[in-house]
């Protein structure tokens, strides 16, 4: 029976979350933002969210490979074989994009030619395939396009994306090369998880890496060729991999993250297409990235853990319990120093001691009840005096530990005086300290 | 800028007359090399210190995002000056630069929160920024003609015909006010069209409209007839000198913070630790490449630019270990790329027509191709780039293709000797000589294919190391030298292995 970790709960319920908000988005967008869904924005958001769902679970494989730019490589690679295609066959889809996967691919089989044969890195080369692919690309369109009075319309749609041109035979094609290559996934699930993340150890168990390696590079480059329709060169990298560097900020597992990816894209893609029927001017691609960007930067800010928003909490309420700890023993040893504890300080003085951290200090002992003030005074409560001897023995015996621990034997602890060395060590090394101390102070 | 090219062209006057300038430049073939040489100068430059910093995709990232700077100036100018401004004044060119440092410091933000990896970071980045320009560009900029076709691919082949007109002799401008003798007055009706209603019809309105007033400049007169002799014009390509002085601005960058890029270059740690602001330089640099992007827009285009970056510092890398030389050579190849690449599109490559082969192909396939080869610039220079890196790739003495396949074989080869005679220096005079350096088995011992073993003993024996005796290979005097010295340099003294020595 598999154990349901908190993590894993977190997930699906996420999941559950998105499809539901994508459902609600559909009454949402149209009575609020007037979109009406006819026939061709049914296509376009279909075709959309399909593309998202396929170039978000293999885009998740770029990112773990750290290859995220090729995307943006090989999509502006397929320009040459979209020309030659157009120029042997005319403008038949199924041959510009069978001739945009060959360029692509070739370009793919050059960067890694490249990169294992010289001591060029794997970007430099994704550059140059990148420029000179694109080159001979306008090479060939420029010569179409002397030699008959076609129009640079072509360029313009390669470029940018034409989404509004998608038919229902392009989503299927869609559906159709997805469900390809989600099949390939599952069947070689195991193999690509270990390609991506040990290549050298999947080596040594007799893989053929090479062959998986460029196996999944083809299935991109699929990816890829499905999106220059909707999304155009320049915007199918972010189209690639903004579902999956979301999705990496809430899992660890990579099953999670590439199911998490696809129904990122998926809302991406849909959200995108539906958001840019709201007005005529708003062009699809571009509108798919932004609502990806936006994930992204909700997934980087939100996610539990990693989230920059948990951090900074984490931070907030570690630096303000360091103040108040520390103005807790200011407190102590200025009473203590006056005679009695319940020795009133004038707030100068703290301020003075530590700064700005310790109005920050003294306003969480005040909340935490471990203080009261006294006119301009402050003085320790009851409790406060407690956790004040508390904490000061604590770092008494931190010090004695760090003197003498060595000396009585004690075991090894990585010193951090935030925490209670007393829940640290043994109860019978405590107090062989507590022995030391009480013969230093007496 | 127009006094700066006077300055410049008055020097150019010293040495060549106008004339002579002006049918130089007026064939679109200089131009568009002079144009390219110096994206090509600059371009290598800089990109040699991206690419030896793994920054090699930057420029792809900046070349995109530069777009959203200049819509943005743009859209800003738009506001304050009411009215669309230039294409080419120089707050679009800051805005591009402005553009560039925001995708970097964007970049650095994402990959510094440690939850995105740097390339992963750029993919995101960069898109944004352009998707966000596209929409800007199709939401606000309606009536302004931005023309995407020209930014994505740039027309280096009429940048000739772009220029400012230098007067130098005969310098008379012209301006006509309504009250001079040869203004053409004509009666017009001014509200005819606005009702609707004929010259004729009562309530029209007259006006007299002068058709010709208005300053004209020198070279304008001469056309219209106003003044009676010809002046002397020259005609100077506005690119050129917009692209001179970001070249020079490049040079001048590189050359005074040589040292210091450098040393962030190689070891950005002993930089910061020196006390050289390495993150500043970086800066620095990004501004740079965002104007050398901006600068070659108009040429060749937001996505060709990067090649002129990449590809010439790319081969420079294969050929040289010297970042000096690294400088020196990607510049030359991405000038040497211009060169040809003109030719190329032209249907010339190197010295070989390409008319020929087109005919041929048509011959063969009946493919009815046209055999006037005519295409993109820009696209045809990077190629010839493209071409120069394959030929270093495949050619350089070092890190080369070929050499490094001449190299494995020469190992391979000097792999077999040593073995071979090792084996026969072990056995040689033992009793089992008989059995292990018999020439017809001797391949079995090393599991080689009988021929391979035949090639090299052949080898070892027309060098005079072995010698065949008997049915037997064994080794000459000048052999057994060979082994003793291998086994002094190779092994330890004690004739361990040296690698039994190490730790």
């Amino acid at each position: 029976m598999m154990q349901l970790t908190a993590e894993d709960r977190r997930v699906w319920l996420l999941i559950g979350g998105i499809s539901l908000l994508a459902l609600l988005f559909i009454p949402f967008s149209q009575l609020f933002l007037n979109v009406t869904y006819d026939y061709t924005l049914r296509t376009v958001a279909l075709g959309g969210a399909l593309l998202g769902v396929v170039s978000g679970v293999l885009g998740s494989f770029a990112i773990l490979r750290q290859e995220s730019l090729l995307g943006d490589a090989l999509s502006h690679a397929a320009l040459p074989g979209v020309a030659m295609a157009f120029l042997l066959a005319g403008r038949q889809l199924p041959w510009l994009l069978m001739g945009a996967a060959a360029a692509s691919w070739l370009g793919v089989y050059f960067i890694h030619a490249v990169t294992r044969s010289t001591r060029l890195k794997q970007d430099a080369t994704m550059g140059i395939v990148l420029a000179a692919w694109f080159a001979a690309g306008l090479v060939l369109l420029t010569y179409i396009q002397s030699r008959s009075d076609a129009s640079q319309a072509g360029l313009k749609t390669f470029i940018f994306g034409q989404a509004a041109a998608i038919s229902r035979q392009d989503v299927q094609l869609i559906a159709l090369v997805g469900g390809v290559a989600f099949l390939i996934l599952g069947l070689l699930w195991k193999e690509f998880k270990l390609v991506t993340f040990d290549p050298e150890f999947a080596g040594a168990n007799g893989f053929r890496v090479y062959l998986l390696q460029m196996l999944l590079s083809t299935l991109i480059v699929a990816a890829i060729v499905m999106g220059l329709q909707l999304a155009g060169v320049i915007l199918m990298v972010g189209m690639l991999i903004a579902p999956g560097i979301a999705a990496r900020q809430w899992t660890n597992q990579l099953g999670q993250m590439v199911i998490l990816a696809a129904i990122f894209g998926a809302f991406a893609g849909g959200t995108g297409a539906i958001l840019s029927a709201v007005d005529k001017d708003l062009p699809t691609g571009p509108m798919i990235i932004v609502v990806s960007f936006v994930l992204v930067l909700l997934s980087i800010a939100l996610a539990p853990g990693r989230g920059l928003v948990w951090k900074w909490v984490r931070l907030r309420r570690d630096r303000q319990q360091f103040a108040a700890q520390t103005v807790l023993r200011e407190l102590f040893h200025y009473a203590y120093d006056h005679g009695s504890l319940m020795t009133p300080v004038p707030e100068k003085f703290i301020l003075g001691v530590g700064g700005p951290a310790a109005a920050l200090g003294l306003r969480r002992l005040r909340e935490q009840g471990l203080v009261q003030p006294e006119g301009a005074k402050w003085q320790l409560t009851p409790e406060g005096i407690k956790a004040a001897s508390h904490t000061v023995q604590n770092v008494l015996l931190w010090d004695i530990y760090r003197q003498f621990g060595d000396e009585l034997g004690l075991p090894l602890v990585a010193e951090d005086r935030q925490q209670d060395i007393r829940h640290l060590l043994s109860a019978e090394a405590v107090a062989r300290l507590e022995e030391k101390l009480a013969g230093r102070l007496g | 800028m127009f006094q700066l090219e006077q300055w410049f062209i008055q020097f150019l006057l010293y040495f060549v007359s106008p004339e002579a300038v002006n049918s130089f430049l007026r064939d679109p073939r200089h131009t568009a090399i002079i144009i390219g040489t110096l994206i090509a100068v600059s371009g290598a430059l800089l990109g040699s210190f991206l690419l030896l910093r793994g920054m090699a995709l930057t420029s792809d990232a900046i070349s995109h995002t530069v777009l959203l700077g200049i819509v943005v100036a743009f859209l800003v100018l738009l506001a304050v000056q009411g009215q669309a401004p230039d294409l080419s004044s120089p707050w679009l060119i800051l805005g591009a630069a402005a553009a560039g440092v925001a995708t970097v410091i964007l970049t650095e933000a994402l990959h510094r929160s440690g939850l995105v990896k740097q390339d992963a970071a750029l993919g995101l980045a960069f898109p944004l920024l352009f998707a966000l320009a596209v929409i800007l560009i199709a939401r606000k900029v309606e009536n302004v003609h931005l023309d995407v076709d020209a930014v994505m691919m740039g027309e280096i082949g009429l940048a000739w015909a772009n220029s400012n007109s230098h007067c130098l002799e005969n310098c008379e401008s012209v301006s006509i006010t309504p009250d001079d003798p040869r203004a053409q007055i004509n009666r017009q009706c001014t509200n005819c069209r606005t009702l609707g209603i004929s010259p004729r019809d009562e309530g029209a309105q007259f006006a007299d409209i002068c058709t010709n007033c208005g300053v004209y400049s020198p070279g304008q007169a001469w056309q219209a007839g106003l003044i009676a002799t010809q002046p002397v014009l020259l005609f100077w390509p506005k690119s050129i000198t917009v692209l001179a002085l970001i070249t020079l601005l490049t040079i001048g960058f590189v050359g005074l913070f040589y040292k210091e890029l450098k040393l962030s270059t190689f070891d950005p740690a002993l930089a910061a630790a020196l006390g050289f602001r390495p993150a500043l330089l970086n800066y620095a640099l990004m501004v740079v490449v965002s104007l050398v992007v901006v600068g070659a827009f108009d040429a060749v285009g937001s996505i060709l630019v990067i090649a002129f970056f990449i590809i010439p510092p790319a081969a420079a890398y294969l050929l040289t270990d010297r970042l000096s030389w690294m400088l020196l050579l990607s510049a030359v190849i991405g000038a040497v790329g211009v060169y040809f690449g003109y030719d190329l599109a032209r249907g010339r490559f190197l010295w070989l027509e390409m008319g020929g082969l087109l005919a041929g192909l048509n011959r063969l396939f009946g493919l009815g191709l046209s055999e006037q080869w005519n295409s993109s610039i820009s696209a045809s220079m990077v190629l010839m780039i493209f071409f120069l890196f394959l030929v270093a790739w495949v050619f350089s003495p070092r890190y080369g293709l070929v050499s490094t396949l001449v190299r494995r074989a020469a190992q391979r080869r000097h792999f077999a000797d040593q073995v071979v005679m090792g084996h026969i220096y072990h056995h040689q005079g033992q009793v089992a000589e008989h059995e292990e350096l018999i020439i017809l088995t001797l391949h079995h011992h090393f599991r080689w294919s009988p021929r391979k073993m035949a090639r090299v003993l052949a080898r070892l024996r027309s060098s005079y190391l072995v010698r065949f005796e008997k049915g037997l290979v064994l080794l000459t005097p000048q052999g057994e030298a060979r082994v003793h010295r291998f086994r002094q340099t190779q092994l330890g003294r004690n004739g361990q292995s040296m690698a039994q020595n190490l730790p």
